[in-house]
């Protein structure tokens, strides 16, 4: 390859990843901006809106509510999503690919229906407003991730290994928990993982299912942001890059020592 | 170590019938090997033995146990798979303590017993290796150290060799043999492999098409096998097809239109006057001697050196080629045109076996 070629080729994929990445990132400076509204390049370097932000109960609470949300919503998804991939890897033929699109739905089906479904749902249930009613709409969006890699794990375990065991004298539920949980861990792990990064970016149906008492972080900052402009809201979205970053790292270590055995 | 019994056992998968009615008796500590080529239902069978598979009818018995509906986790089978089947994620010691943590049996005693178990296949300090670190064969040791760790009444291994070089397959042929000798357990073992039958077992069963062609201890099947399907998958056979002539006192006469002779041989079962036959001689039981009755006219075509014996391949006026064996050195080999000769207490008059369903039909 030419030189010419070279460069022209570095500086394309340079613009196609600054492209993709430089309007996220710019929220990290704008969130450390002295100034009351995001201005970019920042004037002053200051942690002015971090303080703002632990200091604020409603943004602190949000940030709570968010947790308890992505919590409660990835534990749910992880008990489902592995039960339902358990399930399908047992059922043949035209039954397990109509549950898998079934199991896939919340994928698929645009969020915004999916927020009126559970709106009108959640209502006379009163669950609009509860940290309990969003946990359960974001565990609706969780679970195809966990179906997904969980049963990409499945179909990686050698159901001789499954027979050994109980020819060995093993109950159905110690070879689930020596023998299965132990080789789809990967799943289990990048399942959850997804799940809780799904409900932490989840907005639109947050917005629906939030009220005053239960409101996710993302559904704060959409609010904020409507009426002030100033650096606190950067601030959360620099806290949720930083979530997020922490997530895919633990994904990678997680995937590259599943992996290190096989290679070895 | 107790007797497995197989009463009528059937199994059909749908429309496909894997195995007919199978009557099998292994004694306690017998060692029974199924051999046949694949697709003969022999894994089928140790499958329902191990409790893997349920029959579609009839019974299997431990002792005198009907095990027929017990769950493979009660039954108190060792297997051993051809894949060995460790648990990837546990080291050697926890791979072979397995069986004895779900009969939760104490931690010193568990101890006691894995140590025995390694030391019995020669492991013995292997205990905190990962598994994926060992050799094919060292892991086919660790799973039978496994199996035989819960003390079972049977051990089944489904051509546990099948993975492992010729050198290695050969070695731990004779290292099986000699535990089962030692141990005295009660072995199904199963394999394509006729030299691995022959190497360790008491009997072998020879299956095909889902059904045992016959059973018996080697050297019954290789002299007298039932039909031309055993006599061919048990060492190597000249089989000389016509039809029988005559029948009398334990013997037959083949007569063979395209060689226009007759042969003589002791007649094996079912054999009906006018049915068309085919005479039995083994490459050993050929004589290449001008003057050995019958006369057989036969032109060498191919000599193949095989260190100790020569096998030599002639090809008959029927233009039928005939193996035939002698040592090595023992004398001139004769060329060209020679005359074969045989003893008719070396013939064997069998009944022609039906040609085999490569996929077996239903009913």
């Amino acid at each position: 390859m030419s030189l010419a070629r070279k460069i022209t080729l570095h500086a394309l994929v340079a613009a196609v990843l600054a492209f993709l990445v430089l309007p996220i990132l710019a929220v990290i400076p704008a969130s450390l901006n002295s100034a009351s509204f995001i201005r970019l390049p920042p004037s002053a370097l200051s942690l002015r809106w971090y303080g703002a932000f632990f200091q604020d109960g409603e943004w602190t609470s949000s940030l709570l509510t968010s947790a308890k949300v992505a919590a409660i919503a990835t534990g749910l998804s992880l008990f489902l999503g592995t039960a339902a991939a358990l399930g399908l890897r047992r059922i043949e033929g035209a039954w397990r690919r109509i549950l898998s699109g079934f199991f896939l739905a919340p994928l698929i089906v645009p969020a915004i229906v999916t927020a009126i479904a559970l709106y009108y749902v959640s209502r006379p249930l009163g669950l609009v407003g509860t940290t309990i009613g969003l946990a359960l709409g974001h565990a609706l969006l969780c679970l195809p991730f966990v179906v997904v890699n969980v049963g990409v794990s499945l179909a990686g375990l050698d159901p001789i290994l499954l027979r050994a065991a109980e020819g060995l004298g093993a109950s159905p539920f110690r070879i689930f928990r020596t023998v299965t949980v132990p080789s789809i861990l990967p799943g289990l792990v990048g399942g959850a993982i997804f799940a809780a990064i799904t409900s932490f970016d989840e907005v639109v149906i947050s917005i629906f299912l939030a009220g005053i008492e239960a409101k996710t972080l993302p559904v704060k900052m959409w609010e904020t942001i409507r009426v002030e402009f100033t650096p606190v809201a950067a601030v959360a979205a620099t806290l949720l890059i930083g979530l997020t970053l922490v997530f895919f790292l633990t994904l990678h270590a997680t995937l590259l020592r599943s992996r290190r055995p096989k290679a070895a | 170590m107790d007797r497995i019994a197989f009463k009528g056992v059937t199994k059909s998968f749908g429309p496909v019938t894997a195995l007919r009615p199978i009557n099998l008796d292994i004694a306690a500590g017998e060692f029974v090997t199924l051999l046949g080529p694949s697709g003969s239902g022999k894994s089928t069978l140790l499958n329902i033995a191990a409790g893997h598979l349920a029959p579609s009818s009839g019974q299997v018995l431990i002792g005198d146990r009907d095990v027929t509906a017990l769950p493979a986790r009660r039954r108190n089978i060792g297997m051993v798979f051809q894949s060995y089947a460790l648990f990837p994620h546990l080291n050697v010691y926890e791979n072979v303590a397995y069986g004895l943590r779900a009969r939760r049996v104490a931690g010193k005693e568990t101890a006691r017993r894995v140590e025995e178990a390694l030391s019995i296949v020669q492991l013995d300090g292997y205990g905190p290796r990962a598994v994926r670190e060992l050799s094919g064969g060292q892991q086919q040791r660790v799973a039978l150290a496994r199996a035989l760790v819960i003390e079972p009444d049977a051990l089944l291994l489904d051509e546990p060799l099948g993975a492992l070089d010729r050198q290695l397959r050969k070695h731990v042929q004779l290292e099986i043999r000699r535990l089962h000798q030692r141990l005295g357990r009660t072995m199904i073992y199963v394999t394509h492999d006729q030299e691995e039958a022959l190497v360790m077992s008491d009997r072998i069963a020879i299956m095909r098409d889902g059904g045992i062609e016959q059973i018996g201890t080697a050297p019954e099947l290789y002299r007298q096998p039932s039909n031309t399907f055993v006599a061919g998958f048990l060492g190597e056979s000249n089989l000389i097809e016509g039809r029988i002539e005559r029948i009398l006192g334990g013997f037959a006469e083949l007569a063979t239109d395209e060689l226009g002779i007759s042969i003589r041989g002791v007649a094996g079962a079912g054999l009906a006057t006018g049915a068309p036959a085919a005479a039995l001689i083994r490459p050993e039981a050929l004589t290449l001697s001008p003057e050995a009755t019958p006369r057989l006219p036969a032109r060498i075509e191919e000599v193949v050196y095989l260190g100790d014996i020569l096998s030599i391949r002639l090809r008959l006026a029927s233009r039928q080629d005939i193996w035939c064996r002698r040592f090595a050195g023992k004398s001139d080999l004769p060329s060209g045109t020679v005359t074969l000769g045989w003893s008719e207490q070396d013939v064997r008059i069998l009944p022609i076996a039906p040609p085999g369903n490569p996929r077996p039909q239903s009913n």
